[in-house]
């Protein structure tokens, strides 16, 4: 018995390719390697190390994308664990992006405060990983781990501010709902290991929570309850983290409470990371499908409405891209059920998060340099005359958010014009038909955005004592790399919605 | 009587459905948090309970992972309860609602 377990032991373990996950195991010696500096260098000299941990990933990123586009051997390693497609060294390169535009971000808001802030830096190349880890991720052991290693580490970077009550009470929230989706999701895992490893029914096996396995199993045992639950509670989970209808709620709190790099963390990465899963996990469920394409087109529709209707009548700019970006989930589940049906809607879904990327770092890219930033207070009405203070930014923002709003030439316009193509070819048509009047409504509150940073707002100017927009000016924090990087998202944008040729060819969609 | 499986799933999805509602209808963060741990131990319960009865080891080695994954929860989370009960004095869901709109 020894020897037969030591045989299948070293069996998985030739099945290790460390090679495979380099990225990952960069980033997180990368984050060690920060806390190090951290304690050997001088004190005034740590203002060097935010901008090493951009220049790593910077590298990482350049050799990425020069020597290793497509991933360098796709196919199963690590015992069945990992699974490299080409779909996740595209979200690969996704997160990596999210990362250095959100360290810049974080770089930006922490100028002025007395806060520990390499730790920031370290966590957030963790979360980084962890998410295109489980990007890859072909058994539900190795897809548990590292989403709970990137919840874990969004529950700091959320309460981050510890000494402000409402970074605290979001951090707090999305604590709760963050551990009750979880939960959640580790029953649903929990009844289909049961269901799939039970000896007698046909085509069960001793790893069920594998993948290819659980695959197998369900083409068999299409009708097992027991399993229907569980994937019943496993989308559920997966839904609250893409902040899907009816696990929306946390969204609004969390977003307006936490920092503004970590909202953009949860909205660009954990956003896209959910739907990378959701990809993975609908192939594997396909033989439910009878259950699965009604339950997330229901989701769909309910979340587009929910988005766009809740985020009319909100004033807090926080809140708004909260709930904008709940809608944009649900034309993202639209493309990922459409994906059934038409094979090239899974690119066309990457197309997307792409454009929302850019989008979303154009927006949050000018918002941080308002004199307000970090404050959850943020309103419409702060915007007050950004375009006329700073041109530059007042651009920016108007490109990433007509981006986001679908206006023609920009990128975000050819996202939504694809997943609607999608949708009519897999003959979604009650889909598409909200999903349009889900654009219509949202055009409403991104053009009050815009209308906040392009007129100024009459106020009462009787107070002599100076306010704060008097003293400091929207974009006194601006460098060359803040141009640099709000540029290349504003150039993304733009160039994607023209000319998508290389860029599409990559993503595998045409 | 014959201990059998289902009756492990039935106290398993007892314990869920316990700590499910325990999040949802109680007021005091401590115990909401004590609730989330039940569902883990719920979770826990049912895969040894297949584990066993089904002949595999997957079930049992994922139990490790769960717990180690729920002290990481209990020590952040503490902490964060920690922090916001130092800045308002207060553990009550009913009073944290600073954020809303």
């Amino acid at each position: 018995m020894p020897t037969e377990l030591y045989n299948t032991l070293s069996q998985t373990a030739a099945t290790n390719n460390w090679a495979l996950i380099y990225p990952e195991l960069i980033l997180g010696c990368l984050a060690l390697g920060l806390l190090v500096l951290e304690v050997i260098l001088p004190k005034f000299s740590h203002g060097v190390i935010p901008r090493i941990a951009i220049l790593g990933q910077l590298l990482l990123l350049g050799y990425i994308l020069v020597f290793d586009r497509t991933g360098c051997t796709h196919g199963v390693a690590f015992g069945g664990m990992i699974e490299l497609t080409q779909t996740a060294q595209v979200l690969r390169v996704f997160f990596l992006i999210a990362s250095i535009f959100v360290c810049y971000l974080a770089m930006v808001s922490f100028e002025n405060k007395t806060l520990a802030r390499i730790e920031y830096f370290a966590i957030t190349l963790v979360i980084t990983g962890a998410l295109s880890l489980m990007a890859m991720s072909n058994h539900f052991v190795m897809l548990f781990v590292a989403l709970e290693t990137a919840t874990v580490g969004f529950y700091i970077l959320v309460s981050y501010f510890r000494q402000n009550a409402l970074s605290l009470e979001a951090g707090l929230k999305y604590l709760i709902m963050g551990a009750l989706s979880s939960a959640i999701l580790l029953f649903g895992i929990v009844l289909l290991y049961g269901a799939a490893s039970n000896p007698a029914l046909a085509s069960s096996s001793q790893d069920s929570m594998n993948f290819d396995n659980l695959h197998a199993f369900l083409a068999a045992n299409s009708t097992d309850r027991v399993a229907l639950i569980g994937m019943i509670l496993v989308i559920a989970g997966i839904a609250f983290k893409i902040g899907a209808f009816p696990f929306q709620v946390w969204v609004p709190d969390v977003y307006q409470g936490a920092p503004l790099s970590t909202t953009a963390l949860l909205a660009v990465s954990s956003k896209a990371a959910g739907f990378a899963i959701l990809i993975t996990l609908v192939e594997v469920f396909a033989p439910l499908s009878a259950w699965l394409v009604p339950l997330l087109s229901g989701v769909a529709c309910l979340t587009i409405l929910f988005g766009n209707f809740a985020a009319l009548t909100q004033r807090n700019l926080k809140r708004v891209i909260g709930l904008s970006g709940v809608s944009h989930a649900g034309f993202l589940l639209i493309g990922v059920i459409a994906a059934q049906a038409v094979p090239q809607a899974t690119a066309w879904v990457l197309f997307y998060l792409f454009a929302y990327l850019l989008g979303s770092m154009a927006v949050f890219g000018s918002l941080v340099h308002l004199p307000k930033a970090a404050d959850a207070e943020l309103e419409l009405d702060d915007l007050g005359d950004l375009a006329k203070k700073n041109g530059f930014l007042g651009f920016a923002l108007t490109v990433g958010i007509g981006s986001l709003a679908g206006i023609p030439p920009l990128a975000g316009f050819i996202g939504k014009f694809l997943l609607f193509v999608a949708a009519f070819k897999a003959e979604l048509y009650a889909l598409l038909a909200v999903a349009i009047v889900g654009v219509v409504v949202s055009i409403y509150y991104y053009f009050g955005v815009i209308k906040g940073a392009f007129f100024e707002i009459w106020r009462f100017q009787d107070d002599e004592e100076a306010t704060p927009s008097e003293t400091a000016q929207p974009g006194d924090l601006l460098t060359w790399l803040g141009r640099l990087t709000i540029g290349f998202a504003l150039v993304g944008s733009i160039v994607l919605g023209v000319f998508q040729g290389p860029v599409g060819a990559w993503l595998g969609g045409w | 009587m014959n201990v059998g499986i289902e009756h492990y799933i039935t106290i398993s999805a007892l314990l869920f459905s316990i700590g499910f509602f325990g999040v949802l209808l109680r007021k005091n963060t401590l115990v909401i948090y004590m609730c989330l741990e039940l569902m883990l131990n719920a979770c826990n319960l049912g895969l040894v309970a297949f584990s066993r009865y089904h002949g595999g080891m997957s079930g049992s080695v994922f139990v490790f992972f769960i717990i180690t994954v729920a002290a990481a929860e209990v020590a952040v989370g503490l902490a964060i309860i920690v922090a916001l009960f130092r800045k308002r004095q207060t553990v009550q869901v009913g009073e944290l609602n600073a954020l809303k709109g």
